[in-house]
């Protein structure tokens, strides 16, 4: 079976008109084709970063707030600045687009446009048959690009590894994120980044975050829309379907974490999809520190006693303290991880508190535990490699 | 159980209620007798106009029924125009032309009956109310949307004006900010600083009792209040104030289930707007703070029942937590107000109706509201969605049919879509049309000037008053079942349930199950698209607002500074930060003033 087509949406900068694009999204996974979708009110810069990262075919923009011309093109050219003009550009935005406007925009690079009145399957017949093609080696590349094409290829080639060499003696921490849906790990795993952010002016951050999908159909890969820290230059952000595999990971996770591992950055971070109480999903070496993030309020959905990762994680994240249980779940798992007798940490978050005070309380944790005290031995050397990713991403912007 | 299973069990005992005393009346001579007498009092006195043929009608229109459990079942159900649980209309009075010398008098006033304008009715009919017909707009700058204002309310005896903005202002952004130039003026009008707020309303008497402005703005709606007050003050003076009438759309729980306009996190989103809301309950008294809007959601997509519960649901929660603030629901409740969506499904037929009785019942007995916290007072607006480009002259038939439902359902204010709708805010041509319909529709025929109710009250309207009804109900168990509307925001319930809604409508379309004239059956055969004027924003006008942006900025800069400090100070304690709003408002741009709030609170998450 082919691997999915893979496609990013997105609506522009101050448009909230997402109706169409919602609809048009669940049509395309509905078809088997993978999308990344990037939410409403998006600049260029967030939108051409995301599909570079995600390295999708095309772009599908859905206009309604007018300035539609200026705007698809600002994509059109930001993507042949950063060498990737082979990523297209199609759209739609009802009657607001006229004739006119598209054969403008057309000739400005765009692909496609969809009139008010287009039938659901002409759209996903027309991205099948346009952007299923195998796609070909850009003639400039970056880091970024390099890395998101040799992604693809690992995930496309179901897991098989290219001889990586690490070109780095002390690779980046790897962080892994697991814990029941709903419980916010997205949002915690965005406030981070924040911390990551602002703690120094060079260091990147990669995070490959999963979705669940199902052999030979869509998927629909929305964590990033929701994260409003992560839309940095200095954030590599990867969203995976789990094509079928059980478990919260990918069958490519484990080879992709490995090119990550590898790559120039100063942490990895993985979030595994929602996860029953079974779940166990890292099991290499790669993850220095696991996290996992519960919601007070497992008690409907799981039980304490079978949740295995509890005995596992070297972290456990209560997030929504704000919630009424969040007392009595804290001390009911503080007293599970007691009669584990491992260091365990335990940790009150309410992530999507601007600010938390536990969200800081484990920044340090991780970025304050013991490989990344080791990798602050190797800083100096590591600085050097980072100016100059950070000279090439500042050129993005 | 939340606020909201009471409201569930307080409809249920409200419609058993009924029953008896439908039972009573049956049973018991003496309350049989009663009812009967003010019944046939109230018929009697009901005032008659003439048509210009000479034909008498009565002013308000009742069955035909003398049996007193029947009557019994009026009364108390559905409550005559004015009276709870005011299933046929908020006020007694509506939409009438006035009554000429010779005919007899209307209704005297009192609490429950009264003209949707209180100096409307002042003179017992001798002033005619105010015009429901209040048309959205707003396009490039404050001095062109200015233009369209005088144009569209020329001819109006009150000036009901209702402002657009462009999507910058809508975000709380900047014009001069990175990546939105194009954006300028579009779909709206453009304001960053109160200085375009002046220009704005240039040439209207803001305090006047003849004049309200109503802005549709949500996320940054408590920053744009601000700079409203500042300007009315700037043109007349201090004591302007509370002479200020009008609606700011403010309700957030829909921008973050439909309308995607939310800047802050929900719950300093909340905030803001419940400061907003005290504030202008005290000092504002004729102003409405919050139009608790299903339009959003019902254009997202949502069925018609989903839009009424996730509207009522959302207001209930509202007064759940001003009450929780100690706000008096009898201070806060009459000053909320309703803005639904109105389209050409079989529901919308009764919508209205339904959502005014449940609102007055949940109000009354679960919120222990008066009568003037119960009134459900309601805009309307026709649906655009509805609208296609398709042969779109045929929008102008679909809008005509919606306003006649509109004003079925007894609105107290209505927006009418012009026939270009798909393409572009409207040219000048299409908005007349557009407020021509409803002229047409309440001054030129004759079916709603002599009677306000003409068409209520049909078995097939009660058919589905009855359906839709418990359609609510069981979306407001659901909701409940998840927490309540918070709970079910965070588990994205009404979001997913729009999505799915509107797949299942676009499905529809093109399967053919959903007939769209012109789209899906009978097509001329053209894919041609007719040639409309755009109203598009010039480079140069945008250019413009940048320009001058800047050079407010540079003036203030010193003064916008030190409020800013003093407004981030008050927003890090428990205070009402209107007040500091207000004095930043002066100075300091909507972009400076949105940044300076999210500094402290944080932006909001985006929900997809
Ligand atoms: C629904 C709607 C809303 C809803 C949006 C709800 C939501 N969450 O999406 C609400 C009521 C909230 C809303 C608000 C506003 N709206 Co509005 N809205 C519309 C409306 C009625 C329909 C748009 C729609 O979703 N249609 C359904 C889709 C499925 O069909 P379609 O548009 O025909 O698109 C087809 C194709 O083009 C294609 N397509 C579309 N996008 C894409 C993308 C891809 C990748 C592909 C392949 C295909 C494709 O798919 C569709 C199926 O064939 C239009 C008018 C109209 N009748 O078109 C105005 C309209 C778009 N809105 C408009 C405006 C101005 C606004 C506001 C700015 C008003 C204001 N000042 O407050 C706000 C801004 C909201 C925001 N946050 O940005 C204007 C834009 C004017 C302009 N550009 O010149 C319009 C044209 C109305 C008008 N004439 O004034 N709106």
């Amino acid at each position: 079976m082919p691997a999915p087509i893979r496609i990013l949406t997105a609506v522009p900068i101050c448009d909230g008109h997402d109706s169409a694009i919602n609809t048009i999204n669940l049509e395309f996974i509905r078809h088997g084709i993978e999308v990344v979708y990037l939410g409403f009110h998006r600049y260029v810069s967030d939108i051409v970063r995301a599909a570079i990262q995600e390295d999708v075919a095309a772009i599908g923009i859905s206009s309604y707030n007018g300035g539609h011309i200026e705007f698809f093109a600002d994509v059109v050219r930001h993507l042949k600045k950063l060498g990737a003009s082979d990523i297209k550009v199609f759209g739609g935005g009802g009657g607001t687009i006229t004739h006119d406007d598209a054969r403008e925009m057309k000739r400005k690079g765009v692909d496609q446009i969809f009139f008010a009145g287009t039938p659901l399957t002409e759209m996903v017949a027309y991205v099948k048959k346009h952007y299923a093609k195998p796609r070909k080696a850009r003639a400039k590349s970056n880091v970024d690009l390099t890395l998101a094409r040799q992604l693809t290829e690992i995930e496309d080639a179901k897991g098989k590894v290219k001889n990586s060499k690490s070109k780095n003696s002390k690779r980046p921490k790897v962080i892994g994120f697991t814990g029941p849906g709903g419980a916010g790990k997205t949002t915690l795993i965005d406030e981070l980044v924040l911390r990551f952010l602002k703690q120094d002016r060079q260091s990147r951050v990669a995070i490959l975050s999963h979705d669940p999908s199902v052999v030979g159909e869509g998927a629909l890969l929305g964590d990033r829309a929701t994260m409003i820290n992560s839309q940095d230059d200095r954030v590599f952000m990867r969203s995976m379907a789990t094509r079928g595999q059980a478990g919260g990971l990918s069958p490519a996770t484990e080879s992709c974490l490995q090119l990550l591992a590898h790559s120039d950055f100063d942490y990895v971070i993985i979030e595994t999809v929602g996860t029953g109480q079974e779940a166990m999903p890292f099991r290499n070496q790669l993850v220095d520190q696991t996290v996992l993030v519960m919601n007070p309020d497992y008690g409907a959905r799981l039980q304490l006693q079978k949740i295995v990762m509890l005995d596992v994680a070297d972290i456990v994240v209560v997030n929504k303290t704000d919630l009424d249980r969040a007392k009595a779940a804290l001390s009911e798992i503080e007293h599970r991880l007691t009669q584990n007798k491992r260091d365990q940490q335990i940790v009150a978050t309410v992530a999507k508190r601007h600010r938390d005070a536990g969200v800081d309380e484990l920044f340090e944790l991780i970025t304050n535990s013991k490989s990344s005290v080791a990798a602050v031995s190797d800083r100096r050397n590591r600085k050097n490699r980072r100016s100059e990713t950070a000279a090439t991403s500042r050129k993005k912007s | 159980m939340s606020k909201l299973g009471a409201v569930v069990e307080a409809v249920g005992k409200h419609e058993q209620f009924v029953r008896d005393q439908v039972k009573r009346a049956r049973s018991d001579e003496k309350f049989a007798r009663e009812l009967t007498e003010r019944w046939n009092k109230f018929k009697s006195e009901i005032p008659v106009s003439k048509t210009p043929t000479g034909i008498p009608l009565p002013r308000l229109a009742l069955p035909e029924i003398d049996e007193a459990g029947e009557i019994a079942r009026y009364l108390f159900g559905e409550g005559l125009p004015g009276e709870f649980p005011f299933l046929n209309a908020a006020y007694r009075e509506m939409y009438l032309e006035p009554l000429q010398h010779n005919e007899q008098g209307s209704f005297k006033r009192s609490t429950s009956a009264r003209s949707t304008s209180s100096n409307g009715a002042k003179k017992n009919g001798a002033r005619p109310p105010e015009e429901p017909t209040r048309l959205f707009s707003g396009l490039m700058l404050a001095e062109d949307t200015n233009k369209r204002f005088h144009f569209l309310s020329a001819h109006q005896r009150s000036k009901r004006l209702s402002t657009a903005f462009d999507g910058p202002t809508l975000y709380g952004i900047d014009s001069d900010a990175d990546g939105v130039f194009g954006k300028i003026g579009e779909g709206g009008v453009a304001v960053d600083t109160v200085e375009d707020m002046v220009r704005l309303y240039d040439g209207f008497e803001v305090g006047s009792p003849d004049f309200s402005a109503s802005m549709t703005i949500s996320g940054p709606a408590p920053i744009i209040m601000a700079m409203y007050i500042a300007a009315a003050k700037r043109r007349f003076g201090n004591g302007v104030v509370p002479n200020l009438r009008g609606t700011i759309q403010a309700d957030i729980f829909k921008e973050v289930q439909a309308q995607n306009e939310t800047i802050f996190p929900i719950e300093a989103s909340l905030r803001f707007l419940l400061d907003m809301i005290e504030w202008t309950s005290a000092n504002m008294p004729r102003w409405y703070p919050v139009s608790i809007s299903g339009y959003h959601i019902g254009e997202a997509g949502s069925t018609p029942v989903q839009q009424a519960a996730y509207t009522l649901s959302n207001g209930f929660a509202y007064v759940e937590m001003l009450m929780a603030r100690g706000a008096d629901v009898n201070v806060f409740g009459p000053r909320l107000s309703f803005f639904l969506d109105c389209g050409l499904d079989a529901e919308y037929i009764a919508l209205a109706r339904v959502s005014r009785k449940i609102w007055a019942i949940g109000m009354r007995d679960v919120f222990g509201a008066g009568p003037k916290a119960q009134l459900f007072k309601l805009h309307t607006q026709t649906s655009g969605r509805s609208l296609v480009a398709a042969e779109f002259k045929n929008n102008l038939t679909r809008t005509a049919a919606e306003l006649m439902l509109a004003y079925m359902n007894a609105t107290n204010s209505c927006h009418s879509n012009s026939a270009d709708e798909p393409f572009t805010t409207p040219s000048e041509e299409w908005i007349r049309l557009a407020s021509h319909a409803q002229a047409i529709l309440l001054e030129e025929s004759g079916i709603f000037k002599h009677t306000m109710n003409m068409l209520s009250g049909s078995p097939g309207m009660k058919a589905v008053e009855r359906a839709v009804e418990k359609a609510i109900l069981d979306e407001f168990r659901e909701i409940e079942s998840l927490g309540g509307v918070m709970g079910a925001v965070e588990n994205r319930y009404q979001r997913s349930q729009i999505q799915n809604a509107a797949h299942r409508y676009e499905e529809q379309i093109y399967d053919g199950t959903r007939p769209i004239i012109a789209l899906n059956r009978y097509r001329n055969g053209s894919d041609e698209m007719p040639e409309v004027e755009l109203a598009r924003t010039p480079r140069s006008r945008q250019q413009l607002q940048v320009d001058r942006l800047k050079k407010f900025k540079a003036r203030n800069a010193a003064k916008a500074q030190k409020e800013l400090e003093k407004l981030a100070a008050v927003v890090e304690t428990d205070e009402n930060c209107f007040p500091a709003l207000l004095e930043a408002a002066e100075v300091c741009s909507l972009g400076q003033i949105s940044g300076c709030l999210q500094e402290v609170v944080g932006r909001f998450r985006p929900m997809v």
